[in-house]
């Protein structure tokens, strides 16, 4: 059976740019970079010229790439670092999040909160749009502010965030960060997120290899270390610097800036055509139609049908989507953003989220139209 | 495929014997939980059986029908001074209701599950039968299946006991094969027990102990919901150093009646007439029946009436039976065949 991928914002293909630059770094020696010999040089090397592209995707300062374990881990050093700075040094510290953020943020968020009498975390509300609320940010700042965390984009509905005014709307009173992991593959990073203070990225939603991602900073913050150890990472994250990660990183990255263009016009003309097919299907709803969307993401409710039996059929016929949000048994869940954007439980239970990329083929595309009418009729029947 | 042994096994059987199978997971309680079969790591216990068998699994969430079906009923059961039985209203509704459809609509032709009991056909019409480790026998909690729910129903473990069961996991190889039994209610953590649950639900009742026939006050409790009538524990003595047992809870009056066994003990259970599963032509007033009201029972000798509502006469007394209990009816036959199920009604 053919497979049909259409969940990149799972994971997207690894790019073979990314599987060739690594190569290197996989086999035999592999200097520890903090040494001082030519092995542990070598390894260095590599890893600052993997600094300088990864800062390049964002136009930041190399100094100012840290290198981390993937986009859950970035999030986590920036919200829980910044958090326990300010709660060391301060009587209370509240942290200011979307509610449609991801686990990586809300979970981080929420432990803090339960761990530390003296943090407070305060939601931000979305419209039903799926779109952040600015004026509900603004009436949740306050001077005990430590962190303002917005993601770049939604990675179930794909709906993009208006960084921009978030960033205005606190006007340096308190740190920014974002999630920019779902956003990476499509939006330019320079110019979208040049007014926030932290940025974390991840390297599989690029093409490039899992446990790998990094957090960046557009300004000198201080914050602590979630990870001590060995003082790597300018002391920010202990452990031995993954070459290999890094050099695969910095690969994901370079692929990804200079397909950028070719990669937006395909995935826009993917989406297109996916959704005046959705529109066809009974009971069938694009969510956030009229909101600002990756191009690679189409997310759909149906009213009346189970994601789990909709997942099912279309597993059986080779083709890979998601509901979205699962938990960590690998059921689909209710889903916390839908839930926030106020759509009625029947719809919400009925998701797909459909994410494909550049390298989708049109046939691929044509095929899952096709599976999909089938599977949803039958369901329907 | 909970996790276990049982159904990994069944899994296994199935495969060998050339059926095409696919393994679902049912992620039922969205909880926290120490027992039973919802954990992370029972999910991966069945996955990874799965892979070894080389089948497809998938994880379906039935949280929500869980906490509607299963749960709430529970809760609400409790709250009434009852005593509902979570499994069996989780086999009713989610596994042989939901999954049964939701099997239909995928295309399945059967569906299997590791319960000890079997399925027999005679004359065209399906029948469950108790299953061959009496110790481990779960038909109770298959009562209240329908014939078409037994036609499409596979159990491929009932035929063997358990140590044979285990003997063949460890024959396929599969991780699962010594775990230990669940024990449990799955959504209830056994490091907490069922009162820590209870208070997370509703407001418990405190309630007196009080002798049936002298009406002396022999104690307290704090939470009349957990009192079941039946149960020693938890009551004193009273003063003629007898044990005492509950015969009745009333949470309304916030009183809990106990009495010796001697005077606790019924010879009647009466039936919901709207909980039956058998028709009139399968049962009639003044059938012989055996009749079992707890998951690992023995079934007991009795006759069934239909005289001021449907009724067992027990041919010996028992302790009393709390309402919202059910009793499944055996046939007194080889094998033993389930015949139908009910709910206990208050006398």
């Amino acid at each position: 059976m053919t497979q049909l991928y259409f969940d990149h914002a799972a994971s997207a293909p690894r790019r073979d740019e990314v599987v060739a630059a690594m190569e290197q770094w996989q086999h035999g020696v592999v200097g520890n970079p903090s040494g001082a010999h030519r092995a542990a040089r070598e390894a260095r090397k590599a890893v600052e010229d993997a600094r300088d592209e990864v800062a390049a995707f964002l136009g930041a300062k190399p100094g100012n790439v840290i290198f981390t374990g993937g986009g859950t881990e970035a999030c986590h050093l920036a919200v829980a670092g910044v958090v326990n700075k300010h709660r060391r040094n301060n009587p209370t510290t509240s942290v200011v999040v979307s509610k449609i953020e991801h686990h990586a943020v809300l979970d981080c968020v929420e432990m803090l909160e339960r761990d530390y009498d003296n943090v407070s975390v305060r939601y931000v509300d979305v419209d039903a749009e799926g779109v952040l609320d600015i004026s509900s940010l603004e009436s949740q700042l306050s001077d005990d502010t430590a962190l303002v965390s917005v993601m770049s984009a939604n990675n179930e509905t794909g709906v993009i965030q208006p960084i921009g005014a978030v960033a205005s709307a606190v006007g340096g009173r308190s740190v920014t960060h974002t999630d920019a992991v779902g956003a990476a593959p499509y939006i330019d990073l320079v110019e979208f997120t040049k007014d926030i203070d932290m940025i974390s990225i991840c390297s599989h939603k690029i093409g490039g290899p899992v446990n790998s991602g990094a957090l960046i900073l557009r300004s000198d913050i201080s914050f602590d270390a979630v990870i001590p150890g060995g003082g790597q990472e300018k002391g920010h994250r202990g452990g031995t610097v993954d070459v290999a990660a890094a050099v695969g990183l910095a690969a994901a990255v370079k692929a990804t800036m200079k397909d950028h263009e070719q990669t937006v016009k395909r995935a826009t003309a993917y989406q297109d055509q996916i959704i005046a097919a959705a529109k066809q299907l009974k009971n069938c709803e694009v969510t956030s139609i009229t909101a600002a969307r990756l191009p690679g993401t189409v997310h759909l409710t149906f009213d009346g049908i189970a994601s789990d039996e909709l997942l099912f059929l279309l597993d059986q016929e080779g083709v890979c989507a998601s509901a979205a949000a699962s938990c960590s048994s690998g059921a689909a869940e209710p889903s916390h953003v839908l839930s926030a954007m106020g759509v009625p439980l029947s719809k919400a239970r009925g998701s797909l989220r459909l994410s494909f990329g550049g390298e989708t083929k049109p046939e691929e595309v044509n095929a899952l139209i096709e599976i999909l009418g089938q599977v949803v009729s039958r369901l329907q029947a | 495929m909970s996790g276990g042994v049982d159904s990994s096994v069944a899994a296994g059987l199935l495969i060998e014997q050339g059926h095409e199978v696919v393994g679902a997971t049912l992620k039922l309680w969205g909880g926290v939980s120490d027992s039973g079969c919802c954990s992370v790591s029972d999910v991966d216990d069945a996955r990874r059986v799965a892979q070894v068998l080389g089948i497809d699994h998938h994880v379906f969430n039935y949280t929500d029908e869980f906490e509607k079906h299963v749960v709430e009923p529970f809760v609400a059961g409790h709250a009434a001074g009852q005593s509902p039985n979570p499994c069996i209203e989780c086999n009713r509704f989610l596994k042989f209701g939901l999954l049964f459809e939701r099997a239909k609509r995928l295309g399945f032709e059967k569906v299997a599950t590791g319960h000890h009991a079997q399925v027999i056909e005679r004359d065209g019409k399906h029948f469950l039968v108790r299953g061959e480790d009496n110790q481990k026998d779960q038909s109770y909690v298959l009562g209240y299946l329908t014939e078409e729910e037994l036609s499409m129903l596979l159990l491929p473990i009932g035929h063997m006991n358990k140590t044979t069961v285990r003997a063949e996991g460890e024959r396929l190889g599969l991780r699962t094969w010594d775990k230990p039994d669940s024990q449990d209610v799955c959504f209830i953590e056994a490091s907490k027990g069922r009162e820590v649950f209870l208070r997370s639900r509703i407001p418990v009742t405190s309630a007196k102990i009080v002798d049936r026939t002298t009406g002396e006050v022999l104690g307290e409790t704090e939470t009349a919901e957990l009192m079941t009538v039946g149960q020693r524990r938890g009551v004193l003595p009273g003063r003629d150093g007898e044990k005492r047992y509950v015969s009745k809870v009333d949470i309304a009056s916030q009183r809990v009646e106990v009495g010796t066994l001697e005077q606790i003990l019924i010879s009647r259970i009466a039936l919901d007439e709207s909980s039956l599963t058998f028709s009139h032509e399968d049962l009639r007033d003044g059938a012989t029946v055996l009749a079992q009201w707890s998951a690992h029972g023995i079934p007991k000798r009795a006759t069934l009436r239909n005289e001021n509502g449907w009724h067992i006469e027990l041919h010996e007394p028992a302790r009393p039976v709390a309402v919202g209990q059910s009793v499944v009816l055996y046939r007194e036959s080889e094998p033993t065949i389930v015949e139908g199920a009910a709910i206990v009604a208050p006398s």
